[in-house]
């Protein structure tokens, strides 16, 4: 990082020490800033080039055109700063989102004013990734805030900035905006994914009851993920059509002997892998390949426990299980 | 006309934002054509058209090597033509040139940027050319034109219409007039930091340290003002009294007429000026002439009284600045219209220079001077009755006032006397010269400026470069340099008549004129009126007037620093006044929370005390059972209040509501039971 960026991402820091994370934020004279930007700098630079042109031609005109010129620009420094003061953000919970993949942040821009505020950006602090957007007079917008969140877990919110250069792009003015709110971030799915694990034989009591089930019923059926080799009347079609209009090659086949007494347990130590990392992207892979396959699974990571089952619900709390061991 | 319309709105951006980019470049060059070498007009439009044609077809910008070619084209040209890249009209035909090809180079903001700038730089190269108010008024539509464009720039969402855009830049440049107008009374007008370089004194013409035939024919067409005068009281002298003296030429090659070199005077070294009659007291508005020369009404013994200027008095009687008059300038001055001037006997040879003549020219006019001389009629004449001869000859010999005399040969003198017997002021002039010489008078020209016509909408004296004249002095023994004006015996309606022999006019500009011609000279003197209002207040602002400002105020001896101190002064102020507001703005709240709080504030003063966080209809609760039905107004007004905020159809306002409150029977303090 250039000494110039570490020293701005100093002077970022102590702005945002200064108050408490929330995730609502008004913005007032304390915590909007302003600053030339390159282009005011050469402004201010054509303005002096201006006035000594005017100087030296004697040109009474000249110094009407100079300083109406920085008049103008004074007061958009002052329509500059009034884009952004008294505007309030409103961030909206994040949703959960894996790791490595295009995500983004809503946050609602109120306007209280009876005037426009224009051009106001948004970004993730150093992303460079500028969401723009006009808040209409004494309306909200909405803006979707770019970015990518890198490791799994629970984090906080980075810190977010607020930007506007209107209406004369001669000053800069921002702010930094530490918002309260955590958001959850689950493993990478693995791209490609090895197929779902064989099922485990039931043990103890529910095994029992399981294969007693089949023995009553003696129809009951099962499915499990398809395995070479198994004959094509074995595979479950509706259930298959349904996994391919989803994008899913895989197929479903039935499952008549064992399903009754083996279930799936997607086990950390299962996927064969050294690193902690991989092991649990392939998990999650394997969590989203067997809730796409409406089957029952569990998963068993790092000392935590989720029993086999399905749905949104368990599959959630399963990712979460990933996202926070 | 729809149709064109209609396909310019459904432009995509980009190309609708720069064809307004390049349509206010377009505005900001166009005053400057006539300034500008005919290539460089030539490159410009075509560049600037080339630009336009592509961004309306969608197509890509030209490679770099188009530009480096176009580059090396307008920089060898500019050298070709001004025979340097540096000065003035070199860099005005570079900006300009530079601007219209950056257009073609429009990709990133920094080169949106640049574009700008360099736009300013050519508006302001506009006034070097003109500062009239017509000038001012095109350059201020550019002016919002590119802060238009600027603040188009910088709405990234979308395709906002240009209005919205424009509407931003006239509210920015209405509020920075204050700052402008400021700046511009306080700012503390200096003289130029260093020299301008040289070739910022030609361009404009005017009355020349020369006189070559036919030179003053080409002003005599010219329309443009050179000063305006106004005398103390209006008391103005005749019309054919308002001569004002430019450079007097005494040394003649033949064709041309020079100043003398000041080895050539002698011991002539002053002036010797004496007066009679009554002094005439004016004020003169000088137009840049981009000459060191003071017109001063003929002829005054104290310097002008010139800001910002020294002024020296020349042996000829003419007043001379320390820096050509580069802008409109002001003074004073006091004049005699009667008056004789240099040395009263000859002696040694300092007259001898006004007698010189090339040797062989003019053969004809040296025998006229002969045959004069040997007139029984003028024997021992005096110089006075040799003028008389010569002005009757004028008078009476054929010969007429023509403002194309057509082209004179070598001597001139012999064709106007004998040949073509016709010609303006100079050729008279220069004749009557070469005649006296011959008759061994001394003689010399002098141009200058005579007449002026009288603007009466503001009772200000105009003087065109069309009044340009040459007339003649004489010395004669014991009386000194009388003036001498031959022109007036020639065409006595030249000298001291509004009516001017005007060049044939235009074929619309007759229409117009037979169609009325007071309406005309109405609307004109209307409109110079105007100007001179422009030239009086903006143009020439000068320093005195600055510290003339402070006097007003209040300072008793005001000089540049205090100019400084009351620009600080007003800048703290408006400091000051911002953080103010800043303030209040902070303590302001919502206007209904506000009125809210009035009323609780005003329900604890008749004793019931409701807590900061009641809406309306708790306190209007609250009062009813603290008070009972007295409170039954109170009540309604406060349902009314929430309603006002919340009811979908708000039935009254705030400020009805306000008033209401103001009016509203408050209970006191009897609780029930």
């Amino acid at each position: 990082m250039s000494p110039a960026g570490a020293l701005r991402s100093r002077i970022d820091s102590w702005f945002l020490s200064r108050r408490p994370p929330s995730d609502t934020l008004e913005l007032t004279q304390r915590n909007v800033y302003i600053v030339p930007t390159r282009a005011g700098w050469t402004l201010g630079a054509t303005l002096l080039v201006l006035l000594i042109a005017s100087i030296n031609y004697q040109l009474n005109l000249g110094y009407l055109l100079t300083f109406l010129l920085a008049g103008s620009v004074a007061v958009g420094m002052h329509v500059c700063h009034g884009t952004l003061r008294g505007l309030a953000m409103h961030l909206v919970p994040p949703d959960a989102h894996y790791a490595g993949a295009a995500a983004v942040f809503r946050v609602v821009l109120h306007n209280t004013r009876r005037r426009v505020r224009y051009g106001i950006g948004m970004a993730v602090r150093g992303s460079g990734q500028w969401a723009w957007t006009d808040v209409p007079a004494e309306g909200t917008s909405t803006v979707e805030i770019a970015f990518q969140p890198e490791r799994r877990g629970l984090h906080p919110v980075p810190p977010l900035t607020a930007e506007t250069r209107f209406p004369l792009g001669t000053f800069r003015v921002w702010t930094v905006w530490q918002p309260a709110a955590q958001m959850l971030v689950y493993p990478t799915p693995e791209a490609h994914p090895p197929p779902l694990p064989p099922g485990e034989p039931l043990s103890g009591p529910a095994a029992m009851s399981a294969s007693l089930r089949a023995h009553n019923a003696g129809e009951y059926d099962g499915v499990r993920a398809y395995r070479r080799g198994d004959p094509l009347k074995l595979v479950v079609w509706k259930k298959a059509a349904r996994a391919q209009a989803a994008g899913s090659e895989e197929l479903v086949s039935r499952d008549t002997q064992q399903t009754q007494r083996e279930e799936l347990w997607l086990d950390a130590r299962s996927t064969g892998l050294a690193d902690a990392e991989a092991r649990l992207s392939r998990l999650c892979a394997w969590v989203l390949m067997a809730d796409r396959l409406g089957v029952d699974y569990g998963i068993r990571v790092e000392g935590r426990v989720m029993k086999p089952s399905q749905g949104e619900a368990h599959r959630r709390a399963c990712l979460e299980a990933l996202a926070l061991c | 006309m729809n149709r064109v319309i209609r396909e310019l709105a459904a432009l995509p951006r980009d190309a609708r934002d720069t064809l307004f980019l390049l349509c206010v470049i377009g505005l900001i060059l166009l005053p400057q054509i006539e300034n500008l070498p005919w290539w460089c007009t030539a490159i410009t439009a075509m560049v600037l058209l080339w630009r336009a044609s592509l961004s309306v077809q969608g197509r890509s910008l030209p490679s770099k090597w188009w530009r480096l070619a176009l580059l090396a084209l307008i920089l060898g040209a500019t050298y070709a033509t001004h025979r340097t890249l540096l000065g003035r009209d070199a860099g005005v035909t570079l900006i300009v040139s530079l601007l219209a090809l950056k257009t073609l180079e429009l990709r990133a903001r920094r080169d949106a940027f640049v574009v700008f700038f360099l736009g300013f730089f050519a508006m302001l190269t506009n006034f070097f050319y003109s500062q009239s108010l017509l000038t001012a008024f095109t350059m201020l539509l550019a002016l919002l034109g590119l802060l238009t464009a600027l603040v188009n720039a910088h709405m990234p969402v979308g395709r906002p219409p240009l209005m919205q855009a424009a509407r931003m830049a006239g509210w920015m440049a209405l509020a920075g007039a204050p700052i402008m107008l400021a700046l511009f009374l306080l700012f503390p007008r200096l003289a130029p930091l260093w020299g301008t370089p040289s070739d910022a004194m030609v361009g404009r013409s005017g009355l020349s340290n020369t006189m070559r035939v036919g030179t003053i024919a080409e002003l005599a067409l010219d329309d443009r003002i050179a000063a305006r005068i106004k005398f103390d009281g209006d008391r103005a002298p005749p019309q054919s009294q308002l001569y004002f003296r430019g450079p007097v030429l005494a040394q003649f090659d033949g064709r041309e007429w020079t100043a003398l070199p000041s080895w050539a005077r002698g011991a002539q070294w002053s002036p010797n000026l004496r007066v009679s009659g009554e002094a005439v007291r004016y004020e003169v508005t000088l137009e840049a002439s981009n000459r060191p020369w003071l017109l001063t009404l003929d002829a005054s013994q104290q310097p002008p009284a010139a800001p910002g200027f020294e002024v020296t008095g020349t042996p000829d009687l003419q007043w001379i600045a320390n820096r050509p008059v580069t802008d409109l300038v002001r003074y004073r001055a006091e004049s005699y219209t009667q008056f004789q001037s240099g040395p009263l006997k000859r002696t040694g040879g300092q007259l001898q220079a006004y007698l010189a003549l090339p040797p062989g020219t003019n053969p004809r006019t040296a025998a006229l001077a002969a045959e004069m001389r040997a007139d029984p009629a003028l024997a021992n004449a005096n110089a006075q009755a040799f003028v008389q001869a010569a002005l009757r000859r004028l008078r009476t010999g054929g010969y007429s006032y023509t403002l194309e005399p057509g082209i004179y040969g070598n001597d001139t003198a012999d064709e106007f006397w004998f040949d073509r017997k016709e010609g303006f002021c100079e050729h008279i002039a220069s004749a009557f010269v070469v005649l006296m010489r011959n008759l061994n008078v001394p003689a010399r020209i002098v141009t200058g400026y005579q007449g002026g016509e009288l603007n009466g909408v503001d009772n200000y004296w105009i003087v065109r470069q069309s009044d340009a004249h040459a007339w003649a002095e004489i010395w004669q023994e014991g009386i000194g340099w009388t003036r001498v004006d031959p022109t007036g015996s020639v065409a006595p309606g030249r000298i001291g008549q509004t009516q001017r022999l005007q060049p044939q006019p235009g074929l619309i500009a007759g229409a117009f004129g037979s169609m009325s011609p007071t309406l005309v000279q109405n609307i004109r003197a209307a409109w110079e009126a105007v100007n001179n209002g422009w030239n009086q207040w903006v143009l020439n602002y000068t320093q005195s007037r600055q510290l003339n400002l402070l006097k007003n105020i209040g300072f008793k001896a005001p000089s540049l620093e205090d100019l400084a101190y009351v620009l600080l002064y007003l800048l703290v102020g408006a400091s000051l006044a911002g953080a103010g507001w800043t303030l209040w703005e902070r303590s302001r709240h919502d206007p209904w929370l506000r009125l809210l709080g009035r009323a609780r504030a005003r329900l604890a003063k008749a004793g019931l005390q409701v807590p900061d966080t009641a809406p309306p209809r708790q306190m209007a609760q609250a009062a009813d059972a603290h008070f009972g039905p007295a409170a039954q107004a109170v009540r309604d007004w406060l349902l009314k209040l929430e309603a006002q905020r919340y009811a979908p159809a708000t039935p009254d306002s705030l400020s009805t509501l306000r008033a209401e409150f103001r009016r509203i029977a408050w209970p006191t303090d009897h609780p029930r039971g």
